[in-house]
């Protein structure tokens, strides 16, 4: 496949970056703390699995955080209320999936910009936690919620495995059903997949919901990592998703990206803060580095695939 | 997946336009808040709420021309953060005056938005993905100068007027720079063939590089301008609370593209006017200020102007397809 330079290009960084790690830093890859790092990670990977597909799609969500701690404090509720060991799972899931369903619904349905919807709901989300919760915590979890009721090792080994299990289904599912590639078509070009024969408001509709119900999901990974629920939980994670499927080589425009790459991308921008610790550097220049990483992504991309004759596709 | 439907210029020719809804919305708060908000009709009230808002202000100001050229600009909150950063470190650590070092912090704004506009147009990336990586930098920046702690406070008082003082003893400081960066985006938007090219590349940019417009050397400058506005609006935040930190103007990019898109600037570019802006930007202040002065939660301001960015524009695409206009695609 034509194109796919570049994201050897990013696995090239990485494979640098690691064996460098190797020499100078080699408690970085202690067993244990890689595994921290994996179940601390694992939910970003979720996420950023969901924002991916939605950006293949040709839309966006900015929203992913607020949504994030949304699930996370109705899932800690649930919990409370102990509905299960599979209860607060199908809870999260669901709550994200829902509101998923009003992106879907406002963008597919009304016609709204999806970046608009998000922008808003973002805000929605946010306060109305706070004002719900007052910045409170959710506590008491009972005791078979952290880590599934298993001892933490075996839990965090399961979060890691739930990650990428999220992780394969949803890139077999993209590449090889035609569902998956039904979301190419919509986002390569809607109006050549009506012609083809797709209902792109359908698709999109539906790749909302998927979005939101991995969401909710990555917020159930993420809680069972702890004992309580903060509802400011997430912040952030919608620029972490977005930068990982950007560096990743996940086209905005719609219609173009990997979700294994997006799995790359997500592993090099993970690694950069534990890595500086490591490296005995200053640990508050994580965030430059990463906007440095993601900046450098996007122009590697443009200046690998040459400048002239690329047809623009400006929307967002 | 968009319904282009108005003239290049034109904001939609029925009376039923944006700004009259957001002009009727602005009365209704005003009497609502009027009777149940404390203090709220009163002279001092009414300028601290313009006081309020001028640091937005500027920024969604600077943000509707990008809006409407088809950009959007997510490092501005970041780079206020930054530019707040840098002047402390001139100020104090390099000891320059404050002049000087205000200067320097806004030429950093206008390099840090030159940077956007150059990545923007030298490798053709789109805006979003550009300003989503310098929204990182900028602030990752700002935090590794101040190693995430530091900030710097104890500002000369001459420089503190720029954000707490008042002229004539009732207007304040910061309010005749809004007013004037807004008339001068104005002017640029509505009365230059500047602000006529970017509304052209906005609708369509094919289109525009078609017809022979300098769509990059436009772009370039019109970053450059936002970095730079951004700067102002760094030095009048620090006078205005005292303190730079590397945290300052966090979300600051979603309130302004909040005030320009309820201003009716479209999203995809091309339609849009600063007065709308404008309306926006007021309806949303006297929303937080009333809010707060009926002794209601500050949440419910945040939920509220969520809802009703999310209800205007609903109503809008719906008043437009009952008006017998065609659907361009899947609409």
């Amino acid at each position: 496949m034509r194109g796919f330079r570049r994201e050897w290009g990013l696995a090239v960084v990485l494979g640098l970056f690691l064996a460098y790690l190797a020499v100078r830093a080699p408690g970085f890859f202690q067993g244990r703390q890689l595994l921290a790092l994996a179940t601390a990670t694992a939910p970003v990977l979720v996420a950023a699995v969901g924002v991916s597909l939605v950006i293949i799609c040709r839309q966006i969500d900015i929203s992913a955080g607020s949504q994030f701690a949304l699930c996370s404090v109705v899932l800690g509720m649930a919990a409370q209320r102990g509905v299960g060991a599979v209860g607060p799972v199908g809870v999260a899931v669901g709550v994200g999936a829902l509101t998923g369903a009003v992106y879907g619904g406002l963008v597919a349905g009304v016609g709204l910009p999806s970046i608009v919807v998000t922008l808003a709901t973002m805000v929605t989300w946010r306060e109305a936690l706070r004002w719900w919760r007052e910045g409170e915590f959710v506590r008491d979890l009972p005791e078979r919620f952290q880590w599934f009721g298993l001892e933490q090792t075996s839990g965090q080994w399961m979060v890691v495995i739930l990650g990428l299990v999220v992780l394969v289904t949803g890139w077999v599912y993209a590449t090889y059903f035609s569902g998956g590639r039904f979301i190419y078509a919509v986002g390569s070009d809607p109006e050549a997949a009506r012609l083809a024969g797709i209902r792109p408001r359908r698709v999109t509709f539906w790749v909302f919901v998927a979005m939101g119900g991995m969401v909710g999901l990555a917020a159930f990974l993420n809680a069972v990592r702890f004992t309580d629920v903060d509802p400011k939980t997430g912040t952030g994670l919608e620029m972490q998703a977005i930068a990982a499927a950007v560096v990743g080589g996940v086209a905005v425009a719609g219609g173009r990206g990997n979700l294994l790459w997006v799995f790359v991308g997500v592993i090099l921008l993970a690694s950069i803060g534990p890595a500086l610790v490591f490296l005995k550097l200053p640990p508050q220049w994580e965030r430059a580095i990463q906007g440095g990483i993601i900046l450098l992504a996007v122009a590697s991309d443009r200046l690998v695939r040459g400048r002239a004759g690329v047809r623009e596709r400006r929307e967002r | 997946m968009k319904a282009r439907t108005t003239t290049v210029g034109g904001g939609g020719s029925s009376w039923l336009r944006i700004e009259t809804v957001l002009v009727v919305m602005l009365v209704v708060l005003l009497v609502v808040f009027g009777r149940y908000g404390r203090n709220f009709w009163t002279a001092e009230n009414f300028f601290e709420v313009i006081r309020l808002t001028v640091e937005i202000g500027l920024i969604a100001m600077v943000m509707t021309p990008v809006v409407l050229s088809g950009g959007i600009d997510l490092s501005v909150g970041s780079l206020l953060g930054l530019c707040g950063v840098v002047f402390g470190k001139l100020w104090r650590d390099v000891g320059m005056t404050p002049l000087a070092a205000a200067a320097g912090a806004i030429g950093v704004g206008a390099l840090g938005g030159c940077l956007n506009g150059l990545l923007i147009t030298r490798l053709r990336l789109p805006p979003l993905i550009v300003t989503l990586g310098s929204y990182s930098l900028f602030r990752g920046l700002a935090e590794a100068m101040t190693g995430g702690v530091d900030n710097f406070t104890g500002f000369p008082r001459d420089f503190l007027f720029l954000g707490q003082g008042y002229w004539f003893g009732f207007l304040p400081a910061q309010v005749p720079i809004f007013l004037g960066v807004s008339m001068g985006v104005w002017v640029l938007v509505h009365r230059t063939t500047m602000g006529r090219a970017l509304r052209v590349i906005g609708y369509g940019r094919e289109g525009a590089i078609y017809a022979g417009l300098p769509v990059d050397r436009h772009f370039l400058v019109l970053y450059t301008l936002a970095g730079l506005v951004v700067g102002c609006s760094s030095m009048i935040y620090v006078a205005h609370v005292g303190q730079a930190k590397a945290d300052a103007g966090t979300g600051y990019e979603l309130l302004a593209v909040t005030a320009v898109v309820l201003g009716g600037t479209s999203i995809f570019g091309g339609r849009g006017s600063v007065q709308g802006t404008f309306l926006g930007l007021m309806v949303l202040a006297v929303l937080k200020n009333g809010m707060t002065l009926s002794d209601l939660p500050s949440e419910l301001v945040g939920i509220v102007t969520g809802l009703l960015l999310l209800t205007v524009l609903t109503g809008e695409v719906l008043m437009k397809r009952i008006g017998k206009v065609g659907r361009e695609g899947e609409g």
